[in-house]
């Protein structure tokens, strides 16, 4: 199965996504290929910069000191950030192929990981923000961020799971309706974890 | 033929008083917006109230929830409950000129009632601010809004009522139960009451209130609109009865005992919270029910879409129904509820569903609705795809912003230091909301242009238009409409 | 008959459904809400409660029309961090007099339950004026028009006194006639500190 998937793919979606849609489209990427070739590497990347980033220069939540943690604790923090991230990446390209037959669309498991790590282009490149992590700045640049991948979402789904635009509108709805519950979860069993003690030290 | 006589021809719907509706909601929508806007820009630039009490914070705030729920909100729903009503009956509206009292009755409450919100006259009770001649006046209204409503589906030429009708009559009958009894209140002058309540009873008849008015009017009544727009537009009968009958009423008498999930870890007994919170969990399987049958029905009329921009509105709308019904019971669990109690997270809640859902409900509701009435296409396409992405970008900002901020107060507030004292002082704390406030004010200012761009392309859409007649089909003898 | 039967009969007939909706959302109030409105324990006042004086209320009605409670909470919750950043946790005991309850929703300022007697009353006067004299990062509005209205401008203490009688609140006939004196030479301004610097008191001490 030729695969033209490449680590150029990433930025070159933020210039010509028409174009990298439609060579993605006329490949038949293998799910493995992507995801060890490319996802999870590019997955790395954020969990790395934060790592970096929370050493060198610690958390700044905007309260007077930066929040500097040892680095066993730091190190776990990245860690989980990286699982969020790849439970993040596989459940959207399941969940998206779980639906597919709905909305008509490409049930190949490689067109759906290939099509979630490159919508995944604006995320993965701003969080280079994370090697300073200065929470006003990280918004900043990931909210709009996020905003640029839904778009990808919208455009590249029909073209790269060949369905019509309509049915790939429905289809990227509803994945982003699946990942407003996932993000909104991630919240709530993050403040769950701190009430029984795992994390910062609070005063319930 | 001419638009001002009342018209006495029997045989087609009362549509003028829907476009009346949906222009005044339009109105509202802006003005209840820009001063959502304007009291974000006081958050971050307080000198924006100039000094003047009618600017202040305090005041405006309330004039903005009041204008959006009652003002924006409301018409929505009498203007497309009126529409519906008549055409899943079958039949002219009952009592037009009554209705007429219902309109200029409500708009008036609005006006007079958002002035006497700037004066100072406040009952200070959330969303039933309003003094007492106000709360006696909508109930009035509300009464008549009733009996125009149900009249019509009594004389109704089908005989099964439609599900959107459920809906809008629980809407009907339930606000005004909550609003009779929470507005109790003894004068002491035209323009000042004391609740009969008090202290923590106060707080359990508020919340019962308070909670059901976004329950029954912000979920309820909304989904009387989807339950009928959705399949119009979608030309599709909705996907599953069943799972309607069973979500409409689980949904009916779960709702009510979710009120307390407000008074977590407040003073109120133990059992009247856990109660809470248990309902408010149970609470996600109506309210899922009802989204998947949207999104199943609207999933088989995938071609609409390349025609029509409503669609597009409605179906993010689902999901961030799906998202605001989730995020509600989650927030209701006492461990979730100790973080996110008095925080942003619950203002992020809240626009979540009232930007995310009904807001963008009722958009793709009117840029159906309102070609229909009259009789003419949309105005500019283009306008409205820009305000669908203005629309997504604008929740996105202000959602995420929110969840910044409330997660970081949440967790700084409850921080203890190595000796075991709280960590950051309320100031520390707050100085470090400054950049969420401001990215807040960005989101609401993109939610808000989109939202003008409607008003400008709707209103040009009416512009030299004219209230379609339309005739009720002839009564068949069977079902369906 | 099953429910989907029933749910069908109810279906065709206005009047049934409207009882039907009725029914089914009245439940939750009577058995969840109703029961409060009887319970002793939530309108029995804590020792040493007493309702408040003609310039606190006066302050109280001044809090709610410049809706204080948008931004600042009146309920410290039983949390740890909580009890130790603003004092003992409010009871409910605290709040029989409260018409309406003030708990508030959101924190943009803190909780004022236990403000009183934190801070001197000038302090809250300069405060009041210019929040950032005082705390130079504050967003709180600022209120000079308080200190140019009379506390007794709307001249209806007395009616308001004898409406609270009316509700329970144990007022003597003495209370109201000196209710007017009371307010005489004071402002909106020197009611609403008087109010601050009382509120919270009443669990002083304890705990």
């Amino acid at each position: 199965m030729a695969s033209s998937f490449s680590i150029a793919l990433m930025p070159r979606v933020l210039l010509r996504p028409k174009a990298v849609f439609s060579q993605l489209a006329k490949d038949s990427p293998s799910a493995t290929g992507v995801f060890f070739g490319f996802a999870l590497w590019l997955g790395i990347l954020p969990p790395v910069f934060a790592y970096i980033g929370a050493m060198n220069f610690g958390w700044r939540l905007g309260v007077v000191e930066p929040l500097f943690f040892p680095w066993y604790i730091t190190l776990g923090i990245s860690t989980a950030y990286f699982g969020a991230l790849s439970f993040g990446f596989l459940s959207a390209a399941f969940i998206a192929r779980w639906m597919a037959s709905t909305y008509r669309a490409d049930v190949s498991l490689g067109a759906h990981f290939a099509l979630i790590t490159v919508v995944g282009a604006p995320l993965t490149m701003g969080s280079v923000m994370h090697l300073y992590p200065h929470v006003f700045l990280n918004i900043v640049v990931l909210v709009p961020a996020l905003i640029w991948s839904m778009y990808l979402l919208y455009t590249g789904l029909p073209v790269v799971l060949k369905t019509d635009t309509e049915r790939g509108m429905l289809m990227a709805s509803a994945i982003i309706g699946y990942l407003l519950v996932a993000l909104v979860t991630l919240l709530g069993i993050t403040v769950m974890l701190w009430s029984y003690g795992i994390g910062p030290r609070i005063g319930i | 033929m001419s638009a001002t006589t009342i018209s006495s021809h029997p045989t087609h719907y009362e549509d003028r008083i829907v476009t009346a509706f949906t222009m005044c909601s339009i109105i509202w929508a802006v003005l209840g917006m820009a001063a959502g806007v304007y009291v974000a820009a006081e958050l971050v630039w307080p000198a924006l109230n100039f000094e003047q009490p009618w600017l202040s914070f305090g005041r405006l705030r309330t004039v903005h929830t009041n204008v959006v729920i009652f003002g924006f909100g409301v018409s929505a729903l009498m203007g497309t409950s009126i529409y519906s009503v008549q055409r899943t009956c079958h039949v002219r509206l009952f009592a037009p000129e009554l209705a007429w009292f219902v309109f200029w009755g409500w708009q008036i409450v609005l006006i007079l009632g958002g002035l006497s919100l700037l004066a100072g006259y406040n009952a200070g009770k959330e969303y039933a601010e309003l003094e007492w001649p106000f709360d006696i006046a909508i109930t009035v209204v509300w009464v008549c809004y009733a009996v125009i409503f149900f009249g019509t589906i009594a004389k109704r030429k089908i005989a099964p009522i439609y599900v959107s009708n459920w809906f809008y009559g629980a809407f009907i009958i339930v606000i005004a139960m909550v609003h009779v009894v929470n507005s109790l209140a003894l004068p002491v002058s035209l323009t000042k009451s004391y609740s009969l309540f008090a202290g923590a009873q106060d707080a359990l008849v508020q919340w019962w209130y308070g909670h059901n008015a976004v329950g029954f009017l912000l979920t309820g009544g909304f989904l009387g609109m989807m339950y009928y727009f959705l399949p119009k537009q979608a030309e599709r009968p909705i996907w599953s009865y069943r799972l309607s009958v069973v979500a409409f009423w689980a949904f009916t008498y779960s709702y009510i005992w979710a009120g307390p999930h407000h008074l977590l870890y407040n003073s109120i007994p133990e059992w009247v919270q856990s109660l809470a919170m248990a309902m408010s969990l149970i609470l996600l399987a109506p309210s899922w029910a009802t989204m998947i049958n949207g999104i199943m029905t609207v999933s088989g009329a995938w071609k609409k879409l390349r025609t029509d921009p409503a669609l597009k509105f409605i179906v993010l709308s689902l999901a961030f129904y799906g998202l605001a019904t989730f995020e509600g019971p989650m927030m209701s669990i006492k461990t979730v509820n100790v973080f996110s109690h008095f925080t942003e997270w619950t203002i992020g809640h809240v626009h979540s569903g009232a930007l995310g859902w009904n807001a963008l409900i009722v958009f793709g509701t009117y840029y159906f609705l309102v070609p229909r009435l009259m009789g003419q296409p949309l105005h500019s396409r283009a306008m409205a795809n820009v305000h669908f992405w203005l629309a997504l970008a604008g929740v996105m900002l202000y959602v995420l912003a929110m969840w910044g901020a409330g997660i970081s107060q949440g967790l700084l507030w409850l921080s203890l230091d190595d000796f075991g004292e709280v960590r950051y002082s309320f100031i520390e704390v707050m100085e470090a909301m400054a950049p969420y406030y401001l990215l807040r004010l960005v989101g609401g200012l993109l939610f808000f242009t989109g939202a003008v761009l409607m008003a400008v392309n709707l209103f040009m859409t009416m512009f030299n238009g004219q209230t379609v007649r339309v005739t009720p089909p002839i009564a068949a003898k069977s079902g369906g409409h | 008959m099953n429910l989907l039967a029933l749910h069908k009969r109810l279906e065709k007939h206005t009047g049934l459904l409207i009882f039907g909706i009725l029914f089914v959302a009245s439940i939750g109030g009577l058995v969840q809400i109703l029961p409060s409105l009887f319970q002793e324990s939530l309108s029995t006042p804590i020792a040493g409660l007493k309702p408040y004086s003609p310039l606190e209320l006066v302050g109280r009605d001044i809090y709610i029309r410049e809706s204080c409670s948008v931004c600042h909470s009146q309920q410290v919750r039983p949390l740890l961090a909580e009890v130790k950043r603003y004092g003992p946790y409010s009871r409910v005991g605290e709040f029989v007099y409260d018409r309406p309850f003030l708990w508030g929703s959101k924190r943009t300022g803190p909780d004022l339950h236990r403000i009183g007697g934190k801070y001197t009353d000038v302090w809250h006067r300069l405060h009041m004026l210019n929040p950032r004299a005082v705390v130079p990062t504050s967003i709180m509005p600022a209120y000079p028009w308080l200190q140019s209205r009379s506390a007794d401008a709307d001249g209806d203490i007395e009616q308001k006194l004898r409406a609270l009688r009316w509700l329970g609140h144990p007022y003597s006939d003495a209370d109201i006639e000196t209710a007017t004196e009371a307010l005489d030479g004071k402002t909106e301004l020197d009611a609403l500190i008087a109010y601050l610097q009382m509120l919270g008191k009443s669990a002083g001490g304890q705990q």
